[in-house]
């Protein structure tokens, strides 16, 4: 055992020491922004975007967002997959205090309204579709904690998840189809929609579009995978 | 056509696996057949993608979002990723007519979208031209094939998935620590840039990250010794699933290592790189083989077998001559063919008989002929018989390894040939030799399948002219990286 552990700390050592010579090379913080310096001197012109990291994230490596949704997706998907029963229940014993009750009751609404304000202003705040959603996630957290009896309306809910997939892909073949590009910014691009309004709330060109479906995506799924780790198997 | 209509072949399955919720309330049935037809569509759009690069000889660039490298993300659709991305295709669509009926488990509808996004993510990391975007696929192909392995859910395949999930997991962290030291010594993401500015990097940090690059991704492509999850994994997933590892999924990390590898070829220090990746994939053939001899069960078997031929490959692609990789890629073809055969038939042997013990294979002759015949051929196939596919690859891949003087890995790696014939030859006489039993009725679009790759196996194997041509094109496109960053309309930001 002893001897397991002082091997596992000196390999670990000597990883470390190899990866800091690696690192110890590389001149960080200095001036190597190749692309960096591009997409800080085009942000505003390109993509009507204040914020440059979501410019970069949604727009210029729009194909990486595309992917790590689908990611997300997976997950949820997986999740649902290996915890799949025919007939599922909350087994939650004790009720929520009274404080916690109202408390999430009056919460509730707030969290909401913020968790879709940051998804809405991915172009001009920091923040987007990811924390956005994961926010809103929470609010549905906070109802299941909070209620023994809570479920959110698994139907509605898949359905939301699946179209909300569907329109971040359709955004992008309609790019091909008026741009020639997938995931082309047609609206800022092609339309010029905006163009005169950088810095307020309706430019950015697709950024909001697609930063309100990774929103709700990101939310509905979270809590999808939320509801399908409370819940136990009944035996019919 | 224009060619950015091949980013068709990502949109498709995506948006398609989106799709599956919204009218999965229709039936089990019309989730099934959805499958079929995605991806017999992804067939089409392969095949018009595969003639036009290989018609006009040059590669298809898809520009995402009408950003031109190196500022947006480009996939590259060269020989290489047209032909596998062909081989995707095909291999999904008779894996997708064989889930019907291989997996009754539930539930069908997550089954389906993961079956079409672990396509995607092969996909994917074949065509992509960036590593962070390569980064993204992999946990794409990553992540559907650790839900997929636990899908049985029977206590081994969560056992085997959670094994996966874990050293998955590590290998990505590693890659992701790699593509931070190249991003932060070079500035850029994209693959054809760094091969510009690979002689200008500092030579510890480019040991250091390829190394860790090679790391992460050895895990997805079954390296010696980071592949103890793969037999557990191969014997535990579903039918289908199976296939789809041993066929595609391994072939895109292996492509992956080999395409960044040979990007980096200006880095100083390439060649100790090169001997650490030599002396794993030698150990991963010989270990797999012997590991092969002692299985009684049939699946877990060839899953010990295809690990064996994926060291050849990774073998000759660490080479570091063209030959090397011509051949790494004809073995790459072949083996796709063969072991889609093998675990074809194992798996619906496993079905129809109930589990792939040696036991159930005893007379299998006279039970399932048909079933038993195309595990014959595939059995003869892997082995290296002549007039066989498989074996024009071997012999090549040998050859170029006795070229560049490594005389010892190709006398461990042919050594361990001899051991794979013991135990092929041991169950084709367990099939044929042994036990009695009825004649059972075979599913006849199971069969033709089978016939078809069988077919496909003999017919590289008398003619092996053609498929060489194409797999040396393919080589070419991994090999020549002068040309590949002439491909790429890199717009000159900073270089």
């Amino acid at each position: 055992m002893v001897v397991k552990r002082a091997l596992a700390i000196i390999t670990l050592l000597v990883i470390g020491y190899w990866l800091a010579v690696g690192l110890s090379q590389v001149p960080f913080g200095e001036d190597k922004m190749l692309i960096g310096q591009y997409y800080l001197d085009n942000v505003k012109d390109q993509t009507g975007a204040v914020n440059a990291v979501t410019a970069v994230v949604v727009n210029y490596r729009g194909f990486d967002t595309l992917g790590e949704v689908t990611v997300l997706f997976i997950a949820s998907t997986g999740v649902g997959a290996l915890l799949w029963k025919r007939k599922k229940k909350r087994t939650a014993k004790t009720e929520g205090s009274i404080v916690l009750t109202t408390g999430t009751r009056l919460l509730f609404p707030f969290v909401m309204l913020f968790g879709a304000y940051i998804f809405i202003h991915g172009h001009l705040t920091p923040g987007g579709g990811f924390p956005g959603g994961a926010t809103v996630a929470t609010a549905f957290l906070l109802l299941y904690l909070a209620y023994i009896a809570y479920e959110i309306p698994h139907r509605g809910f898949e359905v939301t998840e699946g179209l909300a997939g569907m329109g971040y892909v359709t955004v992008g073949l309609i790019g091909l189809a008026i741009g020639g590009y997938f995931l082309f910014d047609w609206i800022w691009q092609t339309w010029q929609f905006g163009t005169d309004n950088i810095g307020r709330l309706l430019s950015g060109g697709f950024i909001p579009i697609i930063y309100t479906i990774i929103g709700i995506k990101v939310g509905t799924e979270l809590s999808g995978i939320i509801d399908n780790m409370v819940k136990e198997e009944v035996s019919e | 056509m224009n060619g950015q209509y091949a980013s068709l072949l990502i949109a498709l399955p995506l948006i398609s696996a989106f799709f599956v919720p919204v009218f999965k309330g229709i039936g089990k049935n019309a989730v099934r057949y959805f499958l079929i037809l995605v991806t017999a569509l992804q067939t089409g759009i392969a095949a018009w993608v595969f003639k036009e690069v290989y018609t006009t000889g040059q590669p298809i660039i898809v520009i995402a979002g009408g950003w031109k490298p190196p500022v947006g993300i480009n996939l590259y659709i060269g020989h290489f990723a047209a032909l596998f991305v062909l081989i995707i295709a095909v291999v999904s669509l008779f894996m997708a007519v064989f889930s019907i009926s291989a997996v009754k488990t539930e539930p069908i509808d997550k089954y389906a979208m993961l079956f079409l996004l672990l396509m995607l993510g092969a996909t994917g990391m074949i065509a992509t031209g960036d590593i962070f975007n390569l980064f993204v696929f992999m946990e794409i192909t990553a992540i559907s094939a650790y839900a997929l392995t636990a899908y049985n859910k029977t206590g081994e395949a969560a056992e085997a998935s959670m094994k996966y999930i874990i050293l998955g997991g590590i290998g990505s962290s590693f890659f992701l620590i790699g593509v931070a030291l190249i991003y932060g010594s070079l500035g850029t993401l994209n693959m054809a840039q760094i091969a510009q500015l690979a002689a200008t990097m500092n030579p510890t940090v480019a040991q250091v990250g390829l190394a860790l690059i090679i790391f992460g991704l050895a895990v997805e492509a079954e390296i010696f010794p980071l592949n103890a999850w793969a037999p557990d994994a191969y014997q535990a997933a579903p039918h289908p699933i199976t296939v789809m590892f041993s066929a595609f999924v391994v072939k895109a990390a292996l492509y992956a290592m080999a395409r960044l590898i040979y990007l980096m070829s200006d880095v100083g220090s390439w060649n100790s790189v090169l001997r650490m990746l030599i002396i794993m994939a030698t150990l991963t053939v010989v270990v797999a083989e012997l590991a092969a001899l002692r299985q009684k069960n049939v699946k877990r078997m060839i899953a010990y077998s295809s690990i064996a031929q994926v060291g050849l490959i990774a073998l000759a692609f660490a080479l570091g001559t063209q030959a090397g990789v011509d051949a790494g890629v004809f073995h790459m073809i072949n083996h796709a063919v063969v072991k889609a055969l093998l675990f074809l038939a194992v798996g619906y042997v496993a079905i129809t008989l109930g589990g792939a013990e040696v036991e159930n294979f005893k007379g299998l002759g006279k039970k399932m002929p048909r079933t038993a015949f195309a595990i014959s051929i595939g059995a003869i196939a892997t082995v290296g018989i002549p007039l066989f596919n498989v074996f024009w690859s071997k012999v090549r891949i040998i050859l170029a390894t006795i070229d560049v003087g490594y005389t010892w890995a190709a006398v461990l790696v042919l050594s361990a040939s001899v051991v794979e014939a013991v135990y092929y030859f041991r169950l084709l006489h367990t099939i044929w030799f042994e036990g009695e039993g009825e004649k059972i009725n075979e599913s006849f679009v199971i069969g033709l399948m089978m016939l078809f790759l069988a077919a496909l196996v003999v017919v590289i194997g008398v003619y092996p002219d053609y498929v060489w041509e194409l797999a040396r094109k393919a080589g070419e496109d991994i090999f020549n990286v002068t040309q590949y960053v002439k491909n790429v309309p890199l717009m000159g930001v900073g270089a």
